[in-house]
């Protein structure tokens, strides 16, 4: 669609996607064991870069996840604040694996960390909405407000949890709420891969009709668009990126909210094109964050949610007053 | 749509309808065709189901009874690419919290109609041909929500065209431009309208302006269509007073005919009487301010005599002031001459304006002569001579007699209501 923006796009994009190799390297070189490849001669260096590449692997689709779903959720609500986080959709996935971890889902297999962590999500959306529903469409402004309140709920729910579990599943579900991208099983990995793959396609194929339906719901009713399916779907499966994000990685703030705000800077607001940057980028940033929080402190490991916060809080504020004003009018 | 829709039904039409929300009944009964090609204005006052109309009309509500057809077809039973191919809506006012360009919002119009592959050749063509239509092709890399009101209201009926619909629905998008715009939205709907055969309604809560450019009106009041017909037809007084529960008078444009509705605030502003009558001479809209002010502070205003085609005479009709009028560029005679004298005699004061006087009026103020030698106060516009077209300046030696035989001068209105109070003390009691 954009008429003039597409050859640019195009190059930014290739700087994009080149990246992701570089990042690959500078994953495999970084870790509490020290700076540099390790030795693959030895068995503990092979498990080490196993591990790491692992991480590598973690973060670009926990990171992808979360950025396409914050992608999603502030065009369909119109609102440059939306995230998962903000709207309690990734504090009820929590709630459910948090609930999972320590009172056990693992008859499902792997697909039970996700499956209970979507289950909790989407009830916790449509409590969300149900609270926001005044008659007509909720405004953003009670959307969010009351994704906060419903926040606070899930956390308090979790600390209730956590306070009366013991000291195994305490530590467990401490370390994963901090936000860390230790890898899970592989089984769990490849499940995540296809859910995500499969969301992220699909909302990709949603593009132009979010292009449409940040001019509002019924003007997109107006140009043709079954706004009601879109709207429901789309929010159906950002709520499952979310959800699947959180069980694989805990609770890592931020992504949602400051990678598409810098994707839509760079690349303008065509969701044709944000949605795969927004991807990309965020898989980028989360790989670049952790990579920082296994050495910064090495040998000690900083849980990547406290490097993303502390990195994405005042990036995010000098974008905003730079560069925002083009991408979000208001 | 070809084929499955049938040009020969109405563009348009409400079978029975009554449409509404949850709780809420907004419309009822409502009935009407619109032909293909025609422009109909729906009008009616502030809630009275004209937006409601239209969203009934575009299938984003449905109705609670009756049948909306579309060339037709039930509009809930079109697809929603199908509906959009043959309505288009220009919406209050579009707005989009990002950052797209005009060329973007106007290929929206477009990309929704396509696949996902994006758009093709014809897409941009139309879309372009939409954006010289509305004037925008120069502002196309320019950001949308950076234009003024005028520019995104053209840049949304561009969009809406690329759409390419046959009917196109603009919801009171006009009324808040200021007037070279709103007067450019038009022309482009009317060429619109004309030269593609576009069907358009456009609801609008400005009469005047939906009188100007409509082939019908349709006017709705507490959710029923109380009146459908031609702008003459249902510009009406009467029911439009009954319709928006205020005094309004309707006129006729005197360049188009058109029917022009104005509103009379000044009857609304008025005192309490002052059981004081006072006659106005004046003339070449000297008269309107004078009239107005005496109306606000609760004189009866008489005025004369004045030419038929003055701007006193159409401003004394529009303040219902009793006025003796006088055949156009004709001295004053003697039957409107006796009728205004009638006038001076059961006034209490006479009050002469800033006009100028020549030999066709410079009767009026021998009225004032006679009020002054019946006892009556007399105020004059001061700086008489300096506005006497008259053979020998006669009208500023009346003038001087009056000012001889007590009558006070005035060189604004602020001092004039100064004077006529302190002549009549028992105003101020009364205020």
């Amino acid at each position: 669609m954009p008429v003039k923006g597409s050859p640019k796009n195009r190059k930014r994009a290739l700087i994009l996607a080149l990246s992701v190799p570089a990042l690959f390297a500078v994953s495999a070189m970084l870790g509490p064991s020290g700076v540099g490849l390790p030795d693959t001669a030895t068995v503990s260096g092979r498990a080490i870069l196993d591990l790491r590449l692992g991480r590598f692997f973690m973060g670009m689709l926990v990171g992808a996840a979360l950025s396409t779903s914050g992608t999603v959720f502030q065009a369909i609500l119109r609102n440059p604040l939306a995230e998962p986080y903000v709207l309690g959709v990734s504090g009820g996935a929590g709630l459910g694996a948090a609930m999972s971890i320590l009172i056990g889902g693992a008859f499902l297999g792997a697909v039970g960390l996700p499956l209970t962590a979507f289950a909790f999500a989407l009830l916790t959306l449509l409590a969300v909405y149900a609270i926001a529903n005044q008659g007509g469409v909720p405004s953003v402004y009670s959307l969010i407000l009351s994704g906060v309140i419903v926040s606070a709920i899930c956390s308090s729910v979790i600390m209730f949890l956590v306070s009366t579990a013991d000291i195994e599943g305490m530590h467990t579900v401490v370390w994963w709420m901090l936000g860390n991208l230790q890898p899970s099983s592989w089984s769990e990995q490849i499940v995540s891969l296809f859910i995500i793959a499969a969301a992220s396609g699909a909302l990709w194929l949603f593009a132009p009709a979010l292009n449409v339906l940040t001019l509002g719901r019924e003007m997109a009713h107006y140009q043709g668009l079954d706004a009601g399916f879109v709207t429901i779907s789309s929010l159906l499966l950002s709520t499952l990126l979310a959800a699947t994000a959180v069980s694989m990685g805990g609770m890592i703030g931020f992504v949602g909210l400051i990678v598409p705000h810098v994707m839509r800077a760079i690349f303008g607001p065509d969701h044709r094109w944000l949605i795969p940057a927004s991807a990309i980028g965020g898989g980028a940033f989360l790989v670049l964050c952790d990579a920082l929080a296994r050495t910064l402190m090495a040998p000690l490991e900083i849980p990547v949610g406290v490097v993303t916060a502390l990195a994405g809080g005042p990036f995010f504020l000098i974008v905003l007053r730079k560069k925002m004003k083009y991408a979000w009018i208001d | 749509m070809p084929g499955s829709t049938d040009r020969l039904k109405p563009a348009l039409a409400f079978r029975g309808v009554t449409a509404g929300y949850k709780a809420r009944t907004v419309l009822r009964e409502v009935d009407f065709e619109i032909a293909e090609g025609e422009f109909v204005s729906l009008i009616g006052p502030n809630g009275s189901g004209k937006s409601t109309m239209l969203k009934t009309a575009t299938g984003l509500l449905k109705p609670l009874e009756g049948r909306v057809e579309v060339f037709g077809r039930e509009v809930s039973t079109l697809k929603p690419r199908e509906r959009a191919s043959l309505i288009g809506v220009v919406p209050q006012k579009l707005e989009s919290p990002m950052a797209f360009t005009v060329g973007e919002i106007v290929m929206i119009g477009r990309s929704v109609r396509g696949r996902w592959g994006g758009p093709d050749a014809a897409d941009y063509d139309s879309a372009e041909r939409a954006m010289i239509y509305t004037n925008v092709l120069d502002l196309k890399d320019r950001l949308f929500n950076q234009l003024s009101a005028g520019e995104q209201q053209r840049a949304a009926l561009a969009m809406a065209l690329a759409q390419e619909p046959r009917i196109i629905m603009l919801d009171e998008s006009i009324a808040h431009l200021d007037i070279n715009h709103s007067q450019e939205v038009l022309r482009i709907l009317m060429n619109i309208n004309r030269e593609q055969k576009i069907t358009v309604l456009l609801v609008s809560h400005d009469l005047n302006l939906a009188a100007q450019i409509a082939d019908r009106l349709m006017l709705v009041d507490k959710g029923r269509l109380v009146s459908n017909g031609s702008p003459g037809e249902v510009m009406q007084e009467e029911l439009l007073r009954r319709v928006y529960d205020c005094d309004l008078r309707v006129r006729r444009d005197p360049f188009s005919g058109n029917p022009v509705v104005s509103g009379v605030l000044d009857a609304a502003l008025r005192r309490p009487s002052a059981q004081k009558r006072l006659h106005v001479i004046s003339g070449g809209g000297s008269g309107i301010e004078l009239f107005r002010r005496l109306l606000i502070e609760g004189f009866d205003v008489t005025a004369g005599v004045l030419n038929r085609l003055d701007s006193d005479s159409e401003a004394a009709r529009a303040l219902d002031i009793p006025c003796v009028l006088e055949q156009p560029f004709s001295p004053i005679g003697g039957e409107a001459l006796s009728q205004a004298r009638r006038m001076v005699e059961a006034a209490d004061g006479v009050v002469a304006g800033l006009v100028p006087f020549g030999p066709g009026n410079l009767v009026n103020l021998d009225l004032a002569i006679a009020a002054q030698q019946a006892g009556k106060p007399v105020w004059l516009a001061a700086g008489i001579g300096s506005r006497d077209y008259t053979p020998g300046k006669a009208a500023a030696a009346k003038a001087q007699q009056l000012i001889d035989g007590g009558a006070a001068e005035w060189s604004s209105i602020h001092e004039l209501m100064a004077q006529v109070e302190e002549t009549w003390p028992q105003q101020q009691t009364q205020q």
